[in-house]
């Protein structure tokens, strides 16, 4: 294809040859080789286009359009974290400044004893077996069900593997604390991009709450993080992500989630940022008697498109999903969801839910939705629904019968829609942050 | 305070209030019974202001104002409060945060400051405490996982708030335990004063025990066909709407 020559060149391909040796000095050992096998996954692909099943509604021209550069470390002061929305909240914090570890700004010492927050390379040796045994193998559909899989962008990012944040939970433990994983960039070549990559693993009946966090110091970027999660037996994870780069960035994630018997496992994907946020989340349900929560608030304003993908495969029986996604779109702004749930074909009694509901509040807003349930057993409840509407004329009449006006009525409505998902946060410091900053949002 | 005359309803075309005359004073407490479908909720959507009904003739007059003319949001500044008979729930707004922007936009309606934070926690408190609401109910969001009779005494709760001129109850009690019934109704008497007026719309004389009318109107087919002391909604409870329909029969 690159051959021709009305096709242009893929800029993450051309340069790889000089970066390569700069990012074999990061992490550990053994990520070398994952690279090598990874830039020729990438290379088969190259960046997608609209004919590509699973970017049918997003384009992502602008890969290859804003000739990004790869990111090299930055400064970025303490001083600056008030910037953020969770800058400066109470945790143990791993932050990265365009893909480099940032030690200033981070505090993850005096961990409790046997827990392990950090970077791979500073990870000590008694954990390396574990690393490697799960690195890069959750991050995969090889074998999967789905005629349309597309791993392109975990690709990309394992070939550009730098440094990555590790957090292991060992048996039996509660990390009491939040886990603060924070990505900034900070542009320093008009457009920079980084590839951040983690994996955490929570050991038997371990229990954690972990935030990562990606947002734009300067300038726009393109972000394309990895992040890999196992859970063994009835450990359970609370996992909130919050994406509110700058509004000419590119964000492209992948979070895929290994599931043992009787794991809980939540996330809360919460996008305010981007141009153009995508992001895959792909729980693969593998133990019986497992819960799975996928909550998710999204705001797109002006030209913003926000793009989500997610992927539950019920692979044994007797587990139950819960899936909510909320979408407010305004002005231009365009959202996507597809929801696949895979039922297999042993998975007799998966109790599978799942509702996707967008608000449009101008009439050149859009919203694609795709829900796609494949079922394999018979004994299962599965269900979905998707309403993309306006505000609902009985909460509106409520409060107007209760003396608020209704400009104001509309724009409470509005907040509580998205806060409502928000409300579910376990960490009252990131739930209360979160809010204020939807509200500044919509304002 | 209130005086409705002639009005006439409809939803989607179809005519539910027929000519409905009805005059309420300052300090009077009026129950409105009748039938299913006689048109009770329609005449309490009506006179808060819900867009699904259109007024085709008659006008209401509440207080010198033209009530029709007026938007949900202005009835309720002027002081007109509907107890609604199934409370909406409103995920993510919780109950403190509602009702303050309500007070607070009542208050800008009348040209008043917006009431201090601390001064609307001790009002909150205080009718918290007479409706019998655990404090908590408070930061959660309006009406999410109540019972049904905790959200009618959250809408008493709000009524006692707000201290509207004009309280109106759309079936207050419909799906309430006697002793909800009780604390509500204690609510509701409690705000009882000669510068309020309460209309109690109702099925069931039951409410009527604890809330005493001073008037009794039996609607009809949208219409009041009669009127009467707080001892009709005895013989109503007694013989049942059958009667009066029996004497409409005789009478046509």
């Amino acid at each position: 294809m690159n051959s021709l020559l009305n096709t242009p060149t893929d800029p993450f391909v051309d340069g790889y040859a000089a970066i390569k040796p700069l990012l074999d000095i990061e992490g550990l050992p053994f990520f070398s080789s994952l690279r090598e096998q990874a830039i020729r996954s990438y290379q088969e692909f190259g960046i997608p286009t609209r004919r590509d099943e699973e970017f049918k509604y997003t384009s992502l021209r602008a890969l290859q359009e804003k000739k990004f550069k790869f990111g090299f470390g930055a400064n970025v002061d303490r001083e600056d974290l008030v910037n953020f929305t969770l800058g400066l909240i109470e945790a143990f914090t791993v932050s990265f400044v365009n893909g480099q570890y940032a030690p200033e700004l981070s505090s993850h010492d005096h961990l409790p004893k046997g827990t392990y927050v950090g970077t791979a390379s500073e990870a000590p040796t008694e954990l390396h077996g574990a690393i490697e045994a799960q690195f890069g193998k959750i991050a995969s559909l090889q074998g999967r069900l789905g005629s349309t899989n597309d791993e392109r962008f975990v690709a990309l990012n394992t070939a550009y593997l730098g440094e990555a944040a590790v957090v292991y939970i060992p048996k039996g433990k509660t990390f009491g604390q939040p886990i603060h994983l924070q990505y900034i960039t900070s542009d320093v070549s008009n457009g920079t991009y980084s590839t951040p990559r983690v994996l955490i693993i929570l050991e038997e009946n371990a229990e954690a709450k972990v935030i990562e966090s990606f947002v734009t110091l300067k300038g726009f970027g393109f972000t394309c993080p990895v992040t890999e999660v196992r859970l063994a037996a009835s450990a359970r994870l609370e996992h909130t992500r919050y994406q509110d780069e700058s509004l000419d960035s590119t964000h492209v994630s992948n979070t895929y989630i290994y599931q043992e018997t009787k794991s809980i496992y939540t996330s809360n994907n919460i996008n305010f940022g981007g141009e153009v946020a995508r992001n895959d989340i792909n729980a693969f349900v593998d133990g019986e008697y497992c819960e799975t929560w996928l909550n998710s608030a999204n705001v797109g304003l002006g030209n913003q498109v926000i793009d989500n993908h997610t992927r539950i495969d019920h692979a044994k029986p007797n587990c139950q999903s819960f899936e909510v996604y909320k979408t407010i779109l305004k002005d231009k702004a365009e959202g996507v969801f597809n929801g696949k749930i895979f039922v297999y074909e042993d998975a007799q009694k998966t109790d599978a839910k799942q509702t996707n509901q967008a608000i449009l509040l101008s009439p050149t807003a859009t919203m694609n939705t795709k829900p796609q349930l494949e079922i394999f057993a018979d004994d299962v409840k599965c269900t979905h629904g998707a309403t993309i509407g306006q505000l609902s004329e009985d909460a509106l009449f409520y409060l107007r019968a209760r003396g608020v006006e209704k400009s104001r009525a509309e724009s409470l409505l509005v907040y509580a829609f998205a806060a409502e998902v928000l409300e579910k946060i376990q960490v009252p410091a990131v739930k209360d942050a979160l809010e204020a900053r939807l509200f500044d949002k919509l304002a | 305070m209130l005086t409705i005359s002639n009005l006439h309803a409809s939803v989607e075309e179809k005519e539910i209030l027929r000519g409905v005359n009805l005059t309420v004073k300052a300090g009077e407490v009026h129950a409105i019974m009748g039938p299913n479908g006689s048109g009770k909720s329609t005449l309490a959507s009506v006179l808060a202001g819900k867009s699904d009904y259109d007024v085709t003739e008659g006008s209401v007059d509440f207080d010198g104002k033209d009530l029709l003319e007026l938007d949900p949001e202005e009835r309720a500044a002027e002081g007109l409060f509907l107890a609604f008979q199934y409370p909406v729930e409103i995920p993510g707004v919780t109950n403190t945060y509602f009702l303050r922007s309500a007070v607070n936009s009542i208050r800008k309606y009348r040209g008043q400051v917006d009431i201090s934070a601390k001064d609307f926690m001790a009002l909150v408190k205080v009718k918290a405490a007479m409706m019998e609401l655990d404090p908590s109910m408070l930061s959660r969001s309006v009406n999410e996982g109540f019972s049904g009779g905790e959200k009618k005494r959250n809408e008493i709760f709000q009524m006692a708030v707000l201290e509207p001129k004009l309280c109106v109850l759309d079936e207050t009690d419909s799906g309430l335990d006697i002793d909800a019934l009780k604390v509500v109704a204690n609510g509701v008497n409690a705000l009882r004063s000669p510068e309020r007026a309460t209309l109690v719309i109702t099925h069931y004389q039951r409410l009527l025990d604890y809330i005493v009318p001073d008037f009794v109107h039996v609607l009809v087919d949208g219409r009041i066909v009669k009127s009467g002391g707080k001892e009709l909604a005895f013989e109503l409870e007694a013989k049942g709407y059958d009667f009066i329909k029996e004497e409409l029969a005789a009478k046509a």
